[in-house]
């Protein structure tokens, strides 16, 4: 794609010109990014959008010039940043440039903050002295800023921790920051405010923002160009409003039709269904309390995750419990699976058999050395099945979840992210269960395989007549899988209701700030 | 895309020392091999009869017949080093290899159950053991059973065990907390299916690596308790004890307490390569 926007004067701050690279992965050499050109200028932030593998974040550390060299990189092309074509730069030359020129936001503040030093002596690297650290430190807004200094990353929570690499990222006035994915492990409402942070440090420090995401909500919200990345390949440069509403490429157009969002159509077949639901209680949660003991000595003291929690969920039906990280929603749904003991109060299940759960890191729910059709066949032991028969449904249950029979044969390291979740679903399905718990299943996936995901648990749902509890951050998905949406804050159930009514009128202001923080892409 | 390693994907694990280069490490591999194979045929190796004395007395290296020399009442030096790598090797595995089923077996209840049998028994008789010096723990044995190469193994093994627990229930913990567990669980899985097939093949790699580096450490206790008289009795040759007996002939005869000496030597260092080389070729989830 070229250029059509492009003004004569401004000298662009780094420039990605016909920049192509190959990296070794595993054994196998292969292509990650072809022909890629790309200017970003003075003061503006430029969204990169692209899915998983995209190729986006190796983009990044190219700009960097921190290309992986374990992964033996070949690349063609150049990349020049503040005039100095970092591909081919000295180690002193490349080093002057990450000082004084660049600026980086990670994706996850506490690998990238040292664990062992105190935040204080990591922006003073940076910046050399205290003062300069509080004034940085009260720039990107954090408060009590003086007394931040001496703690260590572990010690604050995940927004601050993003807000200190922002601090240090600014701290030697650099001509561009790169984020990447700097909101990914954020919750929502922190989301908001880091975005907004780096907007102001645009406006207020003059430098340029390359913003790298895979959602075009959070793209669309500060950007002021996009460009988006599909397989390597740069499929659509432009003005951040031209490409969100008017997309050229087909992948856009893909992209924008995949996100989930609150006005996303519900399919109309469960709406009906759960106007039938019976009044028989398929869960009964009452007065469920869990309270976990955190330090020792004298520091002990006790943590409420979850707070007196009340809930009837009807046989059938399915409820999405939505909250931000600590509030409570996991611990509630881990005490429902049997998992964790409650500290108080009582959860009733109808049916025998247990619930079964889906849960968030797909990966790490399967046993790594076992094949996927031992993993499957396990629950079939109790049924003391010939082996004829247990090859036949563990077939059975993969093509239930769309899944081709030599999948049983391979091992879950072999298989994509996606597909380690639809086998994580066939393993709690395929003898249907009464009750299915679902711990965000897709926060984890790219936005195109998350739908794909959501559909398959609504269709299994549809096909066996199971409740489910599903657990999210996000209320789009909330809104989609759940008849009714309990949102929790702090460990109680602050509003519960129809879905759609949560939604579209929300009761509490809890409910109101979640909704108001979720990235829309207006029309 | 991120270039990060998932965290379920098998990362070769770092422990400390050397990582060999793959050619290398298999090449050592071979070599460990070659020593256990020297060791197993040893008695067909050997060229004379360890025990009788077989020609001149002294004859130094490279003599005519006596490849290493003969040591003071002329028996082959040769042949009592071949068998001396026999009982010291084989020993050794024995040693390491029974720690690794006793110590497996206490580390994985321990680690497994959990609770009074994990933090009150098990691991406190491990702690117990841990805290006493292994060596002086082993002599006493050995004095009290009497010496002899059984009962050095018995007293060796007996001391040994306690790491691997240490180090297997460390591991299941960990494996433990991990969602995979809890799916089987929630799958039905009954307890001893977890153990064995949910906890135990993510433990193996670690504690073969463990138990491989360890290998040298008891080639090494077990010479320097013949060195020390306990152990393998005479005549039957055993390095430490040979080295040790004949330790007045170093400066006039040096090859009769260094050969053994060397092969003690020898020994180790193959088996400190090979843990290496074993750890740098087998994958560990971490």
């Amino acid at each position: 794609m070229s250029e059509m926007t492009e003004s004569p004067v401004t000298i662009p701050v780094a420039q990605v010109e016909d920049f192509s690279l190959s990296l070794v992965r595993n054994g196998v050499r292969s292509q990650v990014l072809h022909h890629v050109d790309l200017q970003i200028r003075p003061g503006e932030i430029l969204g990169l959008v692209g899915e998983s593998g995209s190729g986006k974040s190796v983009l990044a550390l190219g700009l960097l010039g921190l290309l992986p060299p374990e992964s033996h990189p070949v690349t063609e092309g150049r990349i020049t940043v503040d005039g100095v074509d970092l591909l081919h730069a000295g180690r002193d030359e490349l080093r002057r440039v990450r000082r004084e020129v660049l600026g980086a936001i990670f994706q996850d503040p506490m690998t990238s903050l040292n664990p062992t030093m105190r935040i204080g002596r990591q922006i003073g690297e940076a910046t050399g002295d205290d003062a300069e650290s509080v004034r940085l430190l009260e720039t990107v807004g954090v408060r009590d800023a003086e007394l931040r200094l001496r703690v260590y990353p572990h010690e604050l929570s995940g927004g601050l921790r993003q807000r200190v690499m922002a601090a240090i990222a600014v701290a030697g006035h650099p001509r561009l920051i790169v984020a990447d994915e700097p909101t990914t492990a954020l919750d929502v409402t922190v989301q908001a405010q880091l975005l907004d942070l780096l907007r102001e440090l645009r406006d207020d420090f003059g430098c340029s923002v390359l913003l790298i995401t895979h959602d075009l909500g959070v793209a669309d919200q500060i950007a002021d160009r996009l460009a988006v990345l599909h397989h390597g390949e740069l499929v659509e440069v432009g003005a951040a409003a031209d490409v969100v509403r008017r997309p050229q490429h087909d992948y856009t157009r893909s992209l924008l039709a995949s996100r989930l969002t609150l006005t996303t159509p519900r399919d109309e077949r469960f709406a009906t269904e759960s106007g039938s639901t019976t009044t028989e209680s398929a869960v009964s949660i009452r007065a469920l309390t869990k309270t976990f003991g955190v330090g020792r000595g004298r520091r002990r003291h006790e943590i409420t995750a979850v707070d007196g929690v009340d809930l009837e969920i009807g046989a059938g039906e399915a409820l999405a419990i939505v909250g931000e990280s600590g509030s409570g929603k996991s611990t509630l749904l881990r005490m429902v699976a049997g998992l964790e003991k409650p500290t108080s109060g009582v959860v009733e299940l109808a049916g025998d058999g247990g619930p079964q759960m889906v849960f968030q890191d797909a990966g790490s729910s399967l046993t790594p050395w076992l094949s996927i059709g031992e993993t499957l066949g396990e629950r079939l032991r109790p049924l003391k099945l010939s082996r004829g028969e247990v090859r036949e449904r563990v077939t059975g249950a993969l093509a239930a979840v769309d899944l081709p029979p030599e999948v049983a044969k391979v091992r879950p390291g072999e298989l994509s992210g996606g597909q380690r979740q639809r086998v994580g679903l066939a393993r709690a399905t395929m003898i249907p269960p009464a009750v299915l718990l679902c711990d965000e299943p897709t926060s984890a996936l790219d936005a195109s395989l998350a739908k794909s995901v959501l559909a398959l648990i609504r269709d299994l749902r549809a096909r066996i007549g199971m409740t489910v509890l599903f657990v999210t951050h996000d209320l789009a998905v909330a809104r989609l899988m759940g008849d009714r949406i309990a949102v929790m804050q702090s460990g109680r159930v602050v509003e519960l209701g129809p879905a759609e009514q949560v939604v579209s009128e929300p009761r509490d202001p809890y409910t109101r700030t979640l909704l108001a923080a979720v990235p829309e892409i207006a029309s | 895309m991120t270039t990060l390693t998932p965290r379920w994907r098998l990362k070769p694990v770092a422990i400390g020392g050397a990582h060999l280069a793959r050619p290398v490490a298999w090449s050592v591999v071979g070599l460990l091999v070659v020593v256990t194979l020297v060791a197993l045929f040893a008695k067909t190796l050997a060229p004379y009869d360890p025990i009788q004395p077989v020609g001149a007395l002294n004859l130094p290296p490279l003599s005519p017949g006596h490849l290493l020399g003969t040591d003071g009442i002329g028996r082959d030096l040769l042949s009592r080093t071949l068998i001396g790598i026999q009982v010291s090797w084989l020993s050794a595995l024995v040693v390491v290899a029974s720690g690794l089923l006793i110590g497996g077996t206490v580390g994985l209840i321990a680690g497994a159950t959990g609770g009074w049998v994990d933090s009150l028994v098990l691991m406190r008789i491990t702690d117990l053991f841990l805290a006493l010096p292994g060596a002086l723990v082993a002599i006493a044995i050995v004095a009290a059973l009497g010496s002899g190469l059984t009962n050095t193994l018995v007293g060796v093994a007996l001391v040994w065990w306690p790491y691997y627990a240490r180090i297997v229930r460390g591991e299941v913990k960990a494996l433990a907390a991990r969602p995979h567990v809890e799916a089987a669980r929630l799958a039905k899985a009954g307890r001893t299916r977890i153990l064995t097939r949910h906890l135990l093949p993510g433990v193996v790699p670690t504690a073969v690596i463990t138990a491989s580096l360890d290998i040298g450490n008891v080639v090494l206790l077990l010479a320097a308790l013949s060195f020390l008289g306990l152990g393998q009795q005479a005549p039957a040759p055993e390095l430490g004890a040979d080295t040790a007996r004949t330790l007045s002939q170093l400066l006039s005869q040096w090859w009769v307490p260094g050969i053994p000496g060397l092969a003690v030597l020898l020994l180790t260092l193959i088996a400190n390569l090979g843990g290496d080389a074993i750890r740098s070729l087998i994958p560990v989830r971490r």
